[in-house]
C-alpha cells in the first residue's frame, strides 16, 4: 500500500512536469495546427540557462530560474520567427513546418553537443530533495512535491492568463479559427509570438525540474516525445486534455516501473499511444476535424 | 578502386535503397513518417540472426529481412493508416521507437542494447550495387505505372482518389509495405557492411535522417531522392572527422530546405532528357514537371 | 424505362443538424435531370450520400435496383457512378493527361509484378489507356494541353477536365456538382453544349446540381427542387418555374 501511494505521488509529480511541456505543445497545436517537434529544444535551453546561471554566474535559484524561463520563452519566439514564420506565410501546408520543426529540434540539441559537450551535468543542489513524510502514509521526496506544486502554480497561472486577459481571449479565439481572429483585428504575428513565448516558458520550467531529476544533457529534449504522447492521449489541441493525458502517462510510467520493471516503462508509454490512436485518435478531449467535401 | 572508395559507394547504395522506400511512402503517397528506421532494424536483425545463428545464405537472409520488415509494415499499416495527418506521423514515431525498445529488451533473442556482433561481411560493393540497381529500376518502373498514379492520387487528394474508384486505404498500406521491404533490405545490407548492429543505430535520429534525405532531394522525385542521398552521404563522409557536426548539418539542411526551397532539389520532376535540355535552353515550358499549385 | 437511381426516404443528420429530410426521387436511365435549391439546401449532401462519402442516417439509396447504403466510396464508383465537385478536385500538379489516365486506368488493369518490371501487359495497357485518354481530351477540346499541369489551366478548362476525367471512368450515372460555377454566359452556353454532347455520345444518365437557372431550365426536362434538406417541388421546367414553394425559397416570402 505504501508502495502504491509512493508510486502514485511519483507518477503525479512526473506527470505534472509532462503537463507543463504537453500544455505548451498543445497550445501551439491549437493555434497553428501543427506539431512543433522542436518543443524539446526549449526545454533544454531552459535547463542549460539555469545551470550556467547557477554554476557560472553564481545566481540564486530564483534569479537563475527566472533567467531560464525568460530565455526559454525568447528562444521559442526566435525559432518561430526564423523557421516557422517564413513557411507559414508562404503556404498553408503544415507538413513543411513539421519537417522544419524536426530540423530545429536536431539543430538545438546539437548546438549544445557541439558547444558545451554532451556530458551529463548535475544541477547544483539548490532544490530540496530530502524525504518528506506525507500525512504519515508514505514518504516521498520534497522534490516531487515541489515539482507538483510548481506545475500546479504555472498551470493555474496559464488558465488565468487565458481566461482573464485580453491576449488570453485572443488566443482562445485564434484556437478556433486563426484567420478569423486576424480578421477581427488581432495581430496574428504578435499573437503567435506570445503563444510561443508562453509555450517556451512552460517548457523551461519543465526543463529545470527534469534536469534535476535526470541530470542535464543535450538529448534531454527527447523526453518531450513522452509529452507529445500525453498531448495526443489527451487530445491534440486541448489544454485540459494535455494535463489529463500527462497525469495518466506519469502514473502509468511510475506504476509500471514500480511494479513490473523499469525497462517496460517506455514500452508502456508507446503502447498507450498506439492504443489511443487506434481506439480514439482524437484522444480524450480533442476536436475531430472533419473535411467538407 | 581502394577500400575507402568502395566502402563509400557501398554505404551510398545502402542509404539509397532505404531512401527510395521512404520516398515512395512519403514523397509519392504523401504520408509523412518518422519511424522507418524500425523497418531497417527488423531487416538488419533478421538477416543477422539468420546468417550468424542459422548459417543461411546471405542473399536469402537479406531478402528474408526485407520480407519480414514488409510483413510488419503491412500489419502495422492496417490499423494505423486510417489516421490522418499529424496523427499518423506521431503513431509512426511511437511505433519506430517501440520496435527499437522491443529489440533492446528482448536480450535473449537480439542480444539487447549492447548490439549484435560478428555478422559476416557479406555486403561487398557489387552486392550492394546490384541490389540498388534491381530495386531502383523496379521502383522507377513502379512509379511510372498505374500503381504510381494511384499513389500520387492518394497523396494529392484522397477524397478525389476514392471518388475515382481507388481504395485509398489499401493503396496506402500497400505503399507502406513496399517501403518496409526496401528499408528492411537496406538494414540487412547495413548489418553485413558494419558487421555489427545496435538498436541505437535505428532510432528516431535515423528515421529523421531518412526523411531529411527525401525532403532534400525532393518529395515526389525518385531521381531527386538518389541525388539527395548522394550529396548528403558524401557530405557526412567529409564531416566524419568532426562527426558531432554531422547531425547539426542534417538538422540545418532540413530547416533551410523547408524555409528556402520546400520542394527540395528536384521538386516533383525527374531527371529526364527533357529536364536537362530545359536547364540549358532555359525555356520555361509549363510542363507538369514544374507547374501547378501544390 | 429502367430506374437508374432511387432515393427512398433518405435522412441525414450531422449531430443536431438535419441536412436531408425524407428525400425521395427517381432518376430513370438515360435522363438528364437537375437538382436545384438555394445554398445550403443539402444538394451536395445528396451527392455525398449517394457516393458513400457520408452514411445515411435512415432511408435507402438504390442504384439500378441494388441498395448501396453500406458501400464504401470506391465500391460505389466501381458500380458505375462518377462525380465532379463544386470546388474542383483536380490533381493540380499532375498533367492534364495524367489526370484522365488516373481514371482511365481502372479499365486497363495489370498486376504489381508487371508494373515493377514493365513487362507483360504493361506496355499494351498503358498504350491503350493513353490512347483512350487522348481521344477523350480531343472530344472536350483539351488535347493540345495534354502535358500541361492541370492547375495552370484556365478555370473553364479545368472544369472541362474534371468532367472528362469523370467520364473516362465509363460511368452509367454521372453526378455533376455545379459544373457552371463561376462561368459567364458564354462559357455556360459552351458547357450546355458539352453536357448535351456527352449525354448523347456516351449514353450517360446525368444528374446535375446547378445555380444557373437558365442552364438547368434549358437542358433538364426533369428537375427536383430542394430547400432546407427537403424536396419542395419536382417536375418539368415549366412546373418548377411556376411552383409557389420554389418561388418562396428563392425569392422569399411576401411580407
Amino acid at each position: 500500500m505504501d508502495m502504491i501511494i509512493q508510486q502514485v505521488i511519483n507518477g503525479l509529480s512526473l506527470g505534472s512536469v509532462y503537463a507543463l511541456i504537453a500544455v505548451g505543445y498543445s497550445l501551439v497545436y491549437s493555434i497553428l495546427l501543427f506539431s512543433n517537434f522542436a518543443h524539446g529544444g526549449f526545454l533544454v535551453i531552459g535547463g542549460y540557462i539555469c545551470y550556467f546561471a547557477l554554476r557560472g554566474a553564481g545566481m540564486g535559484i530564483w534569479a537563475a530560474s527566472l533567467a531560464a524561463l525568460i530565455g526559454a520563452g525568447i528562444s521559442a519566439v526566435i525559432v518561430e520567427r526564423l523557421a516557422y514564420k517564413p513557411i507559414r506565410e508562404r503556404t498553408p501546408i503544415t507538413l513543411y513546418m513539421l519537417i522544419a520543426s524536426m530540423g530545429m529540434s536536431i539543430v538545438i540539441e546539437n548546438i549544445f553537443v557541439v558547444t558545451v559537450g554532451g556530458r551529463f551535468r548535475a544541477l547544483p543542489p539548490v532544490i530540496p530533495t530530502q524525504p518528506v513524510n506525507v500525512f504519515g502514509l508514505a514518504t516521498t521526496s520534497a522534490f516531487d512535491l515541489l515539482s507538483l506544486a510548481t506545475a500546479v502554480v504555472f498551470l493555474v497561472g496559464l488558465q488565468l492568463f487565458l481566461s482573464k486577459t485580453k491576449w488570453g481571449l485572443a488566443i482562445r479565439a485564434a484556437s478556433y479559427n486563426l484567420r478569423v481572429a486576424g480578421l477581427m483585428g488581432v495581430n496574428v504575428n504578435r499573437l503567435i509570438s506570445i503563444v510561443f513565448f508562453v509555450a517556451g516558458l512552460l517548457a523551461g520550467v519543465g526543463g529545470i525540474f527534469l534536469s534535476v531529476r535526470y541530470t542535464l544533457y543535450p538529448q534531454l529534449g527527447m523526453i518531450t516525445t513522452k509529452a507529445f504522447v500525453a498531448a495526443v492521449i489527451g487530445g491534440l489541441g486541448s489544454l485540459p486534455g494535455a494535463v489529463v493525458g500527462s497525469l495518466i502517462l506519469g502514473l502509468a510510467e511510475m506504476l509500471t516501473a514500480g511494479f513490473i520493471s523499469s525497462q517496460f516503462r517506455d514500452l508502456v508509454v508507446f503502447g498507450l499511444l498506439i492504443i489511443t490512436l487506434i481506439v480514439r485518435p482524437t484522444g480524450l478531449f480533442g476536436k475531430s476535424v472533419g473535411e467538407k467535401v | 578502386m581502394d577500400g575507402y572508395t568502395s566502402g563509400i559507394i557501398t554505404l551510398l547504395a545502402i542509404n539509397c535503397i532505404a531512401a527510395l522506400g521512404v520516398s515512395l511512402f512519403t514523397g509519392f503517397t504523401g504520408v509523412f513518417t518518422l519511424g522507418h528506421a524500425g523497418y531497417m532494424a527488423i531487416g538488419a536483425y533478421t538477416a543477422a540472426i539468420l546468417t550468424v545463428q542459422y548459417e543461411v545464405n546471405f542473399i536469402v537472409a537479406i531478402i528474408a529481412g526485407g520480407i519480414l520488415a514488409m510483413i510488419f509494415a503491412y500489419l502495422i499499416g492496417l490499423p494505423t493508416l486510417k489516421l490522418v495527418g499529424d496523427y499518423y506521423t506521431i503513431a509512426s514515431l511511437g511505433l519506430g521507437e517501440a520496435i527499437r525498445l522491443i529489440i533492446e529488451n528482448w536480450e535473449s533473442f537480439t542480444r539487447g542494447s549492447r548490439g549484435y556482433p560478428g555478422i559476416d561481411n557479406y555486403t561487398s560493393m557489387p552486392v550492394a550495387v546490384s541490389f540498388l540497381l534491381v530495386m531502383g529500376i523496379g521502383m522507377f518502373f513502379l512509379v511510372n505505372s498505374n500503381y504510381g498514379r494511384a499513389f500520387k492520387a492518394c497523396r494529392d487528394d484522397y477524397v478525389a482518389a476514392s471518388l475515382l474508384g481507388f481504395n485509398t486505404a489499401r493503396f496506402r498500406v500497400f505503399s507502406l509495405a513496399i517501403s518496409g521491404f526496401y528499408c528492411g533490405v537496406s538494414g540487412a545490407l547495413l548489418g553485413g557492411f558494419m558487421s555489427f548492429i545496435q538498436p541505437v543505430m535505428f532510432d528516431m535520429a535515423k528515421s529523421t535522417e531518412l526523411v531529411s534525405i527525401v525532403v532534400f532531394g525532393g518529395l515526389g522525385s525518385m531521381s531527386g531522392c538518389l541525388i539527395g542521398t548522394t550529396i548528403l552521404t558524401l557530405v557526412t563522409e567529409l564531416f566524419r572527422p568532426i562527426s558531432q557536426y554531422r547531425m547539426l548539418v542534417y538538422g540545418m539542411v532540413l530547416v533551410l530546405v523547408m524555409v528556402l526551397r520546400p520542394e527540395g532539389i528536384m521538386g516533383t520532376s525527374e531527371l529526364t532528357k527533357d529536364y536537362i535540355k530545359n536547364i540549358f535552353t532555359r525555356r520555361k515550358k509549363i510542363t507538369a514537371a514544374d507547374g501547378g499549385a501544390r | 424505362m429502367s430506374v437508374m437511381l432511387e432515393l427512398k426516404g433518405v435522412n441525414k443528420s450531422f449531430g443536431g443538424v438535419q441536412a436531408v429530410k425524407d428525400m425521395s426521387f427517381v432518376i430513370e436511365k438515360g435522363e438528364l435531370a437537375g437538382l436545384i435549391g438555394p445554398n445550403g439546401a443539402g444538394k451536395t449532401t445528396i451527392f455525398n450520400l449517394v457516393t458513400g462519402v457520408y452514411d445515411v442516417t435512415s432511408g435507402e439509396i438504390e442504384f439500378k435496383g441494388k441498395n448501396i447504403n453500406k458501400l464504401k466510396t470506391f465500391q460505389v464508383i466501381s458500380l458505375g457512378i462518377a462525380r465532379t465537385f463544386q470546388n474542383l478536385r483536380l490533381f493540380s500538379a499532375s498533367s492534364v493527361l495524367d489526370n484522365v489516365m488516373t481514371a482511365a486506368q481502372q479499365h486497363y488493369q495489370y498486376g504489381f509484378f508487371e508494373a515493377v518490371s514493365h513487362l507483360g501487359r504493361w506496355k499494351k495497357m498503358e498504350k491503350a489507356a493513353r490512347e483512350e485518354s487522348m481521344e477523350l481530351l480531343e472530344r472536350v477540346g483539351l488535347a493540345d494541353r495534354a502535358d500541361q499541369a492541370a492547375g495552370t489551366l484556365p478555370y473553364g478548362m479545368q472544369r472541362r477536365l474534371e468532367i472528362a476525367r469523370a467520364i473516362s471512368l465509363r460511368p452509367e450515372l454521372l453526378l455533376l456538382d455545379e459544373p457552371a460555377a463561376g462561368m459567364n454566359a458564354e462559357e455556360v452556353e459552351q458547357l450546355n453544349e458539352l453536357i448535351r454532347l456527352i449525354h448523347a455520345d456516351f449514353k450517360l444518365t446525368i444528374l446535375l446540381i446547378e445555380h444557373h437557372m437558365d442552364m438547368v431550365m434549358a437542358i433538364c426536362p426533369h428537375i427536383v427542387c430542394m430547400n432546407f434538406g427537403a424536396k419542395i417541388a419536382e417536375g418539368s421546367p415549366a412546373e418548377i418555374q411556376s411552383h409557389p414553394e420554389v418561388l418562396k425559397a428563392y425569392l422569399g416570402e411576401e411580407e
